[in-house]
């Protein structure tokens, strides 16, 4: 056989390698998606089940924010235990990582896969919440709103939970352990998320304080944590 | 310049050393059997030679280059195979070898994935997904992702795990025909596999080398003796 020639790839095309990965195979199997999907119409279910009695005494424009996160979060929580099981099998991580390349470029490709995969659930869950619990209601006009604190939690969860799946992936109990760890670390996220998620489906004379600011916090508890995770990466893997 | 290069190299996890002090330099293009019994730090050794692993102390040269100090360029150099194919197994034989070659940089990646897997003889099958494959094939097809690159040195870390004899022959087949001016460094259990393939041999217990020569220097009678004698001390 010839030499071969070879030429360091940019970051970006490393990444772009990576993601193509990721998706060829989750859109190939449909692992996550078909399980994060059925779990999070389950959780509906559920809702339907427990509020049945009780809905006529229920402000469910007031609870409806804080129920929707409930979904998503252990929707989330579910598929990003899933996320590394196809770098686990076979050792596939340790192929990735004997490759020259920067090791948040891995992070970041798998908090990119990660975050599609929980917004395309998300298309599917919301209307479905919505159909099932608001539909009778009168929702406010600002109700379309709920799409920026949907997409700005999704994204700090899908950072944080790759982050934390990477270092539970070979620990004993890595589900309870990832919840274990998950939650705490959302927490400040979740509440800003829950309080901006309300505010859009009740509609608020107190726009700026109750929609803006916990919005303006949970941006820069994204950038923190994402920052973090990305420059922490390296030693977590290699450790 | 030697191809792999150990200088006092340690690994410690804890208060117990996996590799405990090893030295030792190989000649390019030559192939080094590493024995020992289960737990003596084999896989460990490899494992920091590879970038794996960091070393606790001492200081690892791959191809001139320190392992610790350069890892990223210590890579470009480094092929691995293991028990384990590092393949994923939703994905078809083609575009696991494409997926590797892209992360590498390698200029014209589907022109080398074809030739590697017209090498390791699964170019007819390079659509199918991998986890459709024997344990005989998908071995082949890591082969050609360890290859994929053209890396100086390969390691191999008990490569034969899981394969029948028919495979192991065609296994040892296409590791004779991609050998060229590469160096093989191989973690084995099979004494006998290992030292005919080699050209110097390496034994190690307890994270220490017991015996290391070229092939040319040692007795294969006396070579199995100490090998036993070596076994017998037990796991580390």
């Amino acid at each position: 056989m010839a030499r071969v020639s070879v030429t360091k790839p940019s970051t970006f095309q490393q990444y772009k390698t990576l993601l193509g990965k990721d998706l060829r195979q989750e859109f190939r199997t449909r692992e996550m998606l078909t399980s994060m999907g059925i779990y999070a119409f389950l959780v509906i279910i559920v809702y339907g089940a427990a509020l049945a009695l009780t809905a006529r005494n229920l402000d469910i424009m007031r609870m409806g924010g804080g129920l929707l996160w409930v979904l998503i979060v252990f929707t989330s929580l579910l598929g990003l235990a899933r996320s590394f099981a196809h770098e686990k099998e076979q050792g596939c991580m340790e192929g990735i990582l004997m490759v020259p390349l920067d090791r948040s470029v891995v992070f970041l490709a798998k908090t990119t896969a990660n975050f599609l995969f929980m917004l395309v659930v998300e298309v599917i869950a919301v209307p479905l919440f919505y159909f099932f619990f608001m539909s009778a209601e009168q929702v406010a006009p600002s109700f379309v709103w709920i799409v920026v604190p949907l997409l700005v939690g999704t994204l700090g969860m899908a950072g944080i939970g790759t982050m934390l799946s990477t270092i539970t992936m070979n620990t004993r109990a890595k589900d309870v352990m990832l919840a274990v760890l998950f939650i705490p670390f959302i927490y400040p996220l979740l509440y800003a998320c829950v309080t901006a998620t309300t505010t859009a489906i009740m509609g608020t004379e107190f726009w700026i304080d109750f929609f803006v600011m916990p919005l303006v916090l949970a941006c820069g508890y994204d950038v923190v944590m994402l920052l973090v995770c990305w420059v922490l990466y390296d030693f977590v893997v290699s450790a | 310049m030697s191809a792999v290069e150990a200088k006092h190299l340690s690994k410690v996890f804890g208060t117990r050393k996996a590799v405990d002090d090893v030295s030792f330099e190989l000649p390019e293009g030559s192939f080094l059997s590493i024995f020992g019994p289960n737990g003596a730090g084999k896989t460990t050794l490899l494992r920091v030679l590879s970038t794996l692993a960091r070393p606790t102390s001492g200081e690892a040269l791959v191809a001139g280059v320190d392992v610790r100090e350069e890892p990223d360029e210590a890579r470009e150099h480094i092929g691995f195979i293991s028990h384990q194919s590092m393949l994923y197994p939703d994905l078809t034989a083609e575009e696991n070898l494409l997926l590797y070659a892209r992360l590498y940089g390698v200029e014209d990646p589907e022109a080398r994935v074809t030739e590697l897997l017209d090498a390791v003889g699964l170019a007819h099958r390079k659509l199918d997904l991998v986890r459709t494959f024997s344990r005989g094939m998908t071995q082949r097809v890591s082969i050609a992702r360890a290859l994929v690159h053209d890396p100086d040195v390969v390691f191999l870390d008990e490569p034969y795990s899981g394969l029948d004899p028919h495979a192991v022959e065609i296994f040892d087949e296409l590791i004779e025909s991609v050998r060229g001016d590469r160096t093989f460094v191989m973690v084995s259990h099979d004494l006998a596999k290992g030292f005919a393939m080699c050209t110097h041999a390496l034994v190690l217990a307890r994270g220490r080398i017991v015996a290391f020569a070229p092939k040319a220097e040692l007795d294969y009678d006396e070579f199995a003796g100490l090998y036993r004698d070596t076994v017998g001390m037990g796991v580390a």
